[in-house]
Parts: C-alpha cells; structure tokens; sequence
C-alpha cells in the first residue's frame, strides 16, 4: 500500500497536469469532449491523491521507519491516535494533507457545478487543478512524504510532546479546511474574469464556498488559541506571532468579503472589490502558508525551514501577476451601475465595516512584516510583539466592534431621522447604561471600559433585532416565544445567523477586554510552604504546596506539583501541573521537556498553575496566574462557527417571493 | 523512577542532544535555543541605592524586555514558562542588579537597549523610522476612508441627477394586509 501510495503521487501529478491543460484549452476553444476529460481527470486526481494519502497512513500505522517522514513524526510507543495525526505534523505531510484537502474540495466544486455555471466550469477546474498540481510537484520534486532513509532506525524521534494534545489533533485540519476553502472562490474569480463574466453569477456560486472557508478558519483560530493557551504554558491564547497572524489574515479579508458580497447581491456594486477580496483572502492564505514554511520571519509554530517556501514564494508571485492582468485588462467589464442615496445606509455601514475589516488585516500584515522592512531600511533588528500590535489594532477594534452594533439598525438605501431615533434609543441606552455602570463600580482601563460599553451597545441592538423579530411573529403567526425565535431563525438564516456570530463576536471582545485585570504572581515554594494573594475580584486566595513528585508513565517522566488552594478560607480542588520529558521504545529521550499546565476552570477566571523550574532539588519555581474571563474566549468563538453554521446551512424549499417583493428582486433590489 | 535530580540530569542531556541534531531532524513546534544569544547588562549602583521598585513593576519591566533566546516571549514569561531557557534567567538576574542599584523602569530598559540594540524591546521604540510602523495603518485607514467617502459622494451624485422611476406595483393580499398592520401601528404609536 505504501508503494501504491508513492506511486500514486506521480500519477495524481500527471493526471492534474492533464486536467489543467484540458480544461483550460475546452474552455478556450469551446471543446465539450476536453472540458470533459478534464473534469474526468479532476475526480482521477481525487482519488490518486487519497491513495497516496492512503499510503502515508499505512506506513504511519505500522511504523514502517525506513520512511524518513515516520521516523522523524512518530515513534513505536506514540499513542494510536497522535500516529494518524502525525499525518499532518511535519511538512511534508501536511503538503499531503493540504492536497488531500484541496483536490476533495476541487472534484465537489466540479460535481457540484456539473449542471451549473458550465461557461466557468471549465477555468474553475483549470484554476483548481492548477493549483492542486502545485502541491503535488512540492512533493514530487521537493519535499516527499514518502521519501526513503539509507537505514531503517529502531525506533523514530516521536511526535513533538506540544503537539500531543486533542487540540492539536484537530486544530491544524480545521486550519486547512479554511486555508484551502479559499482556493475555490478564487478559483471561480479567475473563471469569471478569463469569461468576463463579472455579474452575480459567479458570487452566487462561491458565497457557500466563501462561508466554509470562514466557519473552518474561526473554528481552527479558537482551537489554535485553546492549545496555546492549554498547553504551551505562557498564560495567555494569543501572542501576535507570526503564524497566528497568518492565519487571521484570510480570515479578517474574509469576513469583509461575506458583508460586502451582500452589496453586489442587493445593488449590483463593488464588483472590482470583491474580486479583489476574493483574491486577496486566496493569497494571504497562501501568505501564511509561505511565512510557515519558509523560516523567513521567526515564529514558535514554523515548520522547519526548507526549500518549500521558495515554492509558495513563487506561487504567490503567480498568482498576483495573473490576477493583476486579467483584473487590469477587464476594468471595463468591472463597472457597476453603482448609486448610493445616502451615506447614512446598511450598504455605506458595509462600506464602512469593510474599510475596518481590511484596515486591521493591513496593520496586522504591516506590524508582521515591519521587522523584515526596517532590518532592510535600517540594518537592525527590531521585534515587534503585542504591545504594537495591541497599540494599533485595539483602537481599530473597538471602532469595528461598535460598527457591528450600528449596521443592523440602519436601513437599506437611506435612513431618515426618526428612523435613526426609533432604532438606536434603546441600544445606545444599553451602552450608556452598560458604562455608568462600570465606571460606578469603580473600573478605569480605558479599552476595557470602551470594549464594555460598546459591547452594551452591540449586546442591546442584537437584542432588539431578535426582540422585534419574534414580536412581529407572535404578531402574525400568534407563536410561542421559543418557536417564534426558532422560526424567525430557521428563516432567515443569513439574517439572524449573522446575528448569532455579532452574539459571538461581542462576547469575545468582553473576554479580550478581561485581560485588562490579569494577575500573575510568581512564587517559590518548599513542600508545606503557601502564598496568599488577591485575584481581580477581590477574593482572598492561599496556595498551599504540596510539594513535588516524580513518576514515568507510557512514553514520559514526569516532575509536578501540587497546590491546594482556598478562596476566602474555603477550600478549592487541588491544581496541579508537569514537566514531562517524553521517551522513545528505546528509552531514549525525545525532545525538550513539555508543560502541562494546572488550570481551575471557570467562568468569571481561571487560576492558572505553571511549573516553571526546581531549584535545589526540592524547591519548585511556580507562575500563579488570575486569568479573568477566558472561558468566554472559547464559547465566544463557538458562537461564532454555530452562527456560521446557521447563515450557511441550505434553506430547502424556500417560498418563491410574489408581488412587490418578486418585482424587487428582479430589479436586483431584494 | 527516577529521582528529581536523575530526571532534570536526563533533560539537561536530551537538550544538549537536541542541540546538536542536524537541521532536518529538528522537531516543528520549537524554536532553536540561542544559549550564547545571552550578553550582561550591568551598571553600578546608584550612591545609597536600595531597590527601586516592588516586584509587580520590576515582573512590568521584565514584559517590556524581549528574552533573546530566540523564543517570541518577554523575559518574564520566558523564565517562568520554558523550563530549559538559560538565557531569561539571566536576564533577569540583571533586571534584579539594576533594580537594587537603585534603577528606575525606563533606565533599565535603556541600559538592555544600550547592550542588545532595538530588538529586545518588545515593540520598536517610537523614534525616527519606527514612527513608520506606528502611523501606517492609520495612514492606510485614513487613505481609504478617503477613497470611501470620494466613491459614495459620487455614487450618490450619480443618484440625485437621475432619480429612480418609479413603478407602481400591485402588492399581494398577504403584503397589503402587513402594510396596513404596520401603519395602524404607526397611527397607535
């Protein structure tokens, strides 16, 4: 099977190459019988793809070590399932996984398209194939997963111990699935540029596309800042490293993306924009993926450095030449009978959240590449952290979280006056009231006492949307309260979905803004020995240490120790955390002794227990962190994905509309 | 088992072995340790000096400060999250001298600054090209809030000079019942 695998790389690479070729010359020369084959030789790619990815699971499963790829991923006593997600953990597999991932998405796009968009079809398939041919020849001709040692070793080095962690297990596939998602609409972009074919056609056919790619990038971020946050030990989720910025990136251009999509669908505007915000989020995925892998830029998460990087280098080069033309020589096809009644309108709020959304990915963007910019300008190093990061985007931030709250209320096409007043006096009462209060209970940091109150603000409209919502269906449809809100959501899906995910957005804003009152305390303790202090909330703590222990368990020696807590007198569960240096078969050593740290969930803080060093033997070196509101981190961002669920998810079978709203619809005015 | 001593002697020797692996073996996920990235920042004390601060501030210093061994942490995390780090130990040894010489925050950062140039500050100071990396962004948004303002000045002129027809539609028995709905409630409210 593992020959099979390595064998069915080269052929998927020939098979793509076929299916670039044909479909790009059917499309051009209008040959049926070529964008056939093409298409054929799409779902051949498919399925070679999942041979090789076959291939490489087999000799994963059974240690097969003479793969250099599995004796450097794995070892013989890896738990089973950190063995098949060893798949994706070093590069060149997960070149394998992006591929496996990519060519899946291009045969569904295809099949799905079979009756469809067939003018397109055929450069959609090109495009996708194209690309998918990429990653197959970084394998073939660069870095191979199935690539052979001169010996077979004993035994192999074993999964890096941070990357033993369920997080980890399903973080890096979900990061994938929106990375390469973005392939698609870019891929029908390029379609509908090479057909000058620009109207709403091709938009129609990449919004789902577009939603997926977001739903697994919000889904892959949360999960990335859980593992940091759960295993790496530093006590916070995220820390502005390149690699994370890399991935909020597509997501940011993204989002901008889904909201301005919604002009060209109700206006016929911003057809330049949107391709190039379609385009855009395609190459800062691929962005991120070259700054992973080519070590140009140092990041906790790098890959190791390799040639690869010179490949994506020259992909992104590709890509934006190839757009830029056909973006320059098709200006003319671009133009949109675009009118705007007032800048006071849902679209101009769009407009607006656009200008924000892509502002903040520029400065994210800037603030990742500056220290390459100033050692070029000025020969020095610099580093450039959080406290740039955070001085430029929680500005920009919080006016975007405040956006969100203002956009739902205004109408389309123009807002009068008293429309205004109806719809903003209840919100803006809330955030009002929301930063009364908090200056009356005494809190100062100003971004967090912005961030609160404009999270009132933002909390209040969606209320009111949902609060008018299911008023006017107990109105008509004399529902229950529950029905009316399931309906109301049911449908209007891309409505109250967005809601849900503005819900998500405002509660991780408030759990960004508890990081204001984190408190860390860094203390030294013998066995017996305790440390008192305060937390944000005023609780009086007492860790008590139980001092240190050491054990071997499966693949690891571990070092921990014990703290019993009490809060205000009354005892908590005990909070432990580890060292651990994980161990081949052979007993040997594998890489750095890894964290794991002691934390007492809940929802107002976490106590946040690291085990940070021994000093003479007995004595532990311990970080005791209050870390206010964090959990709100991880249910904000699923809020997020289940509203993206919701606004994606097929509405089967919806009324065909009649009367005044049909006559709109038809004049694009729905 | 093996004793606390026979454990951290074993981690010593798998660092220095991880060390030493070529580049191609090295594990993902970690960054190559600079054990000799580490230089001393010392300055005497102060005449009389006694600490100058309490040790929340001197930890506040420690965030500003970049450790060098080639991680993406301040030298307050670094020392006391990664077990193997021998350079923010040290680093923070020095933060400790300085602030008994009797240093204030910003002279200590100054004199890291002085030892390691721009790079182990944690953000790039605000002086002359770092303005750059500051006032870019906010260049940028404000450029496009130009071009935003420039285009939707002119689609709404586009707008005024030729207003939409307007096309009177029969609405539906279910539309026209929701209208009056909606302007009964208007007269009621």
């Amino acid at each position: 099977v593992i020959l099979v695998g390595e064998l069915s790389l080269w052929v998927a690479l020939l098979v793509a190459a076929w299916a670039t070729i044909t479909s790009f010359a059917g499309g051009a020369l209008r040959r049926t019988d070529l964008v056939a084959s093409g298409e054929r030789a799409i779902y051949a790619t498919w399925a070679f793809v999942v041979l090789a990815s076959a291939g490489l699971w087999t000799a994963l499963i059974t240690h097969d070590f003479s793969l250099r790829y599995v004796a450097s991923f794995t070892s013989a006593n890896l738990p089973f399932v950190y063995t098949l997600t060893a798949f994706w953990a070093g590069q060149a597999g997960s070149m394998l996984f992006w591929c496996l991932i990519l060519s899946t998405y291009t045969a569904i796009a295809v099949f799905t398209n079979r009756h469809q968009n067939r003018v397109l079809m055929p450069y959609v398939a090109g495009t996708l194939g194209a690309i998918t041919l990429f990653f197959l020849a970084t394998m073939c001709f660069g870095q191979s997963p199935f690539e052979r040692l001169d010996w077979i070793p004993a035994d192999g080095r074993g999964l890096n111990p941070q990357l033993q962690n369920p997080g980890m297990a399903i973080h890096p596939p979900n990061l994938y699935l929106g990375y390469v998602a973005t392939a698609v609409p870019f891929a029908f972009a390029i379609a509908a540029l090479i057909t000058r074919r620009l109207d709403g056609e091709w938009l129609a056919a990449v919004r789902r596309w577009s939603l997926v790619s977001w739903f697994f990038l919000t889904v892959g971020i949360t999960l990335g800042m859980w593992w940091a946050y759960v295993e790496l030990g530093w006590g916070g989720y995220w820390a502005w490293d390149p690699v994370e910025n890399a991935s909020l990136l597509p997501w940011l251009t993204g989002t901008a993306f889904l909201h301005s999509i919604m002009i060209q669908e109700k206006r016929g505007m911003l057809r330049k924009w949107n391709v190039t915000l379609v385009v855009t989020t395609f190459l800062l995925a691929i962005l991120g993926t070259f700054i992973t892998r080519s070590g140009v830029i140092s990041s906790v998460h790098s890959f190791a450095q390799s040639p690869v990087g010179n490949w994506f280098a020259a992909l992104l080069g590709i890509c934006v030449a190839v757009t830029a033309y056909l973006v320059a020589t098709r200006l003319k096809d671009l133009e949109a009978n675009a009118e705007l009644e007032s800048m006071v309108s849902r679209e101009a709020a769009f407009l607006y959240n656009n200008l924000l959304l892509v502002g903040i990915a520029f400065s994210v963007l800037w603030g990742t590449l500056f220290p390459i910019l100033s050692e070029a300008v000025r020969g020095s190093k610099i580093t450039v952290g959080p406290p740039f990061f955070n001085a430029v985007n929680v500005p920009l931030g919080l006016l975007l979280l405040g956006l969100t709250g203002v956009g739902p209320l205004i109408a389309w096409r123009r807002a009068s006056v008293a429309n205004l007043q109806r719809q903003f006096a209840v919100p803006v009462f809330g955030g009002v009231a929301t930063l009364a209060l908090l200056l009356a209970s005494g809190m100062r940091q100003p971004s967090a006492v912005a961030a609160y109150a404009l999270a009132g603000f933002v909390a209040t409209t969606i209320l009111q949307e949902f609060y008018k919502g299911i008023g006017a269906r107990r109105r008509m449809h004399g529902e229950s309260i529950p029905i009316a809100f399931v309906r109301l959501v049911a449908r209007n899906r891309r409505r109250y979905g967005g809601y849900i995910v503005h819900a998500g957005v405002v509660i991780l804003f408030c759990a960004f803004a508890g990081l204001a009152f984190k408190r860390e305390n860094d203390v030294t303790l013998k066995a017996g020995e305790s440390f008192q202090t305060t937390d944000p909330y005023g609780h009086q703590w007492r860790f008590v240490s139980e001092g240190l222990s050491v054990d071997t368990k499966l693949n690891r020696r571990i070092i921990a120790i014990g703290l019993k807590p009490t809060r205000d007198g009354k005892p908590m569960p005990l909070i432990e955390s580890e060292k651990r240096q994980y161990f081949d078969s052979q007993n040997q050593d594998t890489f750095e002794p890894a964290t794991v740290v002691g934390i007492q969930e809940g929802l107002r803080q976490d106590v946040y227990v690291v085990l940070a060093g021994v000093v003479n033997d007995d004595t532990a070196e311990v970080r005791i962190t209050f870390n206010p509101l964090v959990w709100w981190v991880w249910y904000g961002g699923m809020i997020m994905a289940i509203g993206g669920l919701i606004v994606m998810w097929p509405q089967a079978g919806r009324r065909k509309e009649s009367g005044y709203a049909a006559v709109m619809e038809t004049a694009g005015v729905r | 088992m093996l004793s606390r001593r026979e454990f951290f002697g074993v981690a010593a020797i798998s660092l220095v072995q991880a060390q030493q692996k070529p580049d191609g073996a090295r594990p993902t996920m970690v960054m190559p340790m600079h054990d000799d990235a580490y230089k001393p920042v010392t300055l005497p004390a102060k005449p009389g000096a006694t600490a100058s601060m309490t040790d929340e501030a001197r930890d506040a210093v420690e965030h500003r400060i970049h450790c060098q061994c080639g991680c993406t942490l301040d030298v307050y995390t670094c020392r006391t999250t990664d077990f193997t780090c021998p350079v923010s130990p040290a680093m923070h040894k020095d933060v400790m001298q300085l602030v008994a010489g009797g240093y204030s925050a910003d002279e200590i950062v100054r004199a890291f600054q002085g030892v390691y140039g721009d790079k182990v500050l944690m953000a790039p100071p605000r002086v002359g090209f770092n303005w750059a990396g500051y006032l870019t962004p906010f260049a940028a948004l404000g450029v496009g809030a130009v071009v935003v303002a420039t285009l939707i000045s002119r689609w709404r002129r586009v707008v005024v000079d030729e207003p939409a027809p307007v096309v009177a539609v029969p609405g539906t028995p279910d539309e026209m019942r929701r209208l009056e709905d909606a302007i009964r409630r208007d007269d009621q409210s």
